[in-house]
């Protein structure tokens, strides 16, 4: 019965999607809108209208702001995911923290010592990447998982409790939904002040405005995705 | 072309070539070296030698920029972080119980553990 009902639920979303792709142009088509007019239009005004010198930021954060607020939700929910597949059966929220008791090989010195001294450097750049995506290549997706990475170094090297401090207990559910979260609320921000979901403002004298929500959701996202990539990795046990 | 500017392009030059040379050298004894503890060896010979002249050689290329600072600082990174993957493989292979390649028949030094 479940499957049955799964798979009349695939169906039905699969024929309005089959249809959409067949009005589609052809694969290639040099009259394609995206040849004729969306790109060149793109490029050329894309940093005075959307609000990022970067065009590529301008592209997936206000053009087509929409599907990569989709994006931060699907992200958001293959954590979901993996931790529903992970703790099935399992009591309690997530795995307490467990330090190994008898330690079978002490961490090395020089490592603690590195990864110390390069523990800052790295959140430098992580901040550095995010906050510069709108003029440069980078941006929250990419910056979110340099620090992600880190926050993994520091468990395997330093131990989980170290790296754990870095995410406290009680605002974690919220840090991992920092994307879809900061994206929802600039879109309801735009609904209100200008009538849309993820409206941005138009007027010429409003061009900080753009920036600086467009900053907003690169630094959701980079939290967001450091946040989910480090509570992957925990709940795979990443720790031992 | 000044004095100046022949002898950085000539410093250039030479620490590229020799970045490429730890490089080559690295990669024939990733391939040749008889075993784990050597091969690592010799793999972290291309980072910090190889690499290091070589990002060095193009900030020398490259004068007094911001540009120069930033390649002087990768540098820094990959002559900080190669050695210590390194230390941190082969001190996990050694515990793990694998004794490193002696010459048949001229068994020296201890065995691990």
């Amino acid at each position: 019965m479940k499957r049955a009902l799964t798979i009349a639920m695939l169906v039905l979303l699969a024929m309005p999607l089959l249809y959409a792709m067949s009005q589609l142009p052809p694969h290639g088509s040099a009259t394609s809108p995206a040849y004729t007019h969306i790109s060149p239009r793109y490029l050329e005004r894309g940093p005075e209208e959307a609000g990022a010198e970067n065009v590529v930021t301008d592209v997936i954060l206000n053009y087509r702001g929409f599907d990569t607020n989709g994006e931060v939700t699907v992200i958001f929910t293959s954590l979901a995911a993996v931790l529903a597949v992970l703790l099935a059966g399992r009591k309690g929220d997530e795995r307490p923290v467990r330090e190994p008791a008898a330690e079978p090989s002490p961490p090395s010195v020089v490592v603690r010592f590195v990864v110390r001294l390069l523990g800052p450097f790295v959140t430098m750049f992580a901040v550095y990447v995010i906050i510069n995506g709108h003029v440069s290549p980078g941006g929250g997706f990419q910056g979110g998982t340099v620090f992600g990475a880190l926050v993994i170094l520091i468990t395997v090297v330093l131990g989980r409790s170290v790296a754990e401090k870095l995410q406290p207990l009680g605002v974690r559910r919220i840090l991992q939904a920092a994307a879809p979260l900061t994206f929802v609320a600039v879109g309801v921000l735009g609904l209100a002040l200008f009538g849309d979901y993820l409206a941005f403002p138009r007027d010429e004298a409003l061009a900080w405005v753009r920036t600086s929500w467009l900053m907003v959701i690169e630094i959701g996202i980079g939290v967001g995705g450091a946040a989910i990539i480090s509570a992957i990795f925990w709940q795979m046990g990443g720790d031992r | 072309m000044s004095a100046f500017e022949a002898l950085t392009n000539a410093l250039a030059a030479v620490l590229c070539v020799v970045g490429a040379f730890f490089f080559f050298v690295g990669t024939v004894g990733i391939l040749r070296l008889p075993d784990f503890y050597s091969r690592t060896h010799a793999a972290t010979k291309c980072d910090t030698v190889g690499a290091g002249s070589v990002l060095l050689g193009l900030a020398v290329l490259e004068g007094f920029t911001p540009a120069a600072l930033k390649l002087i600082a990768l540098a820094a990174l990959v002559l900080v972080s190669s050695p210590t993957a390194g230390h941190a493989l082969a001190r996990a292979v050694y515990r793990g119980g694998m004794a490193p390649w002696t010459r048949p028949g001229h068994r020296s030094g201890g065995e691990p553990k």
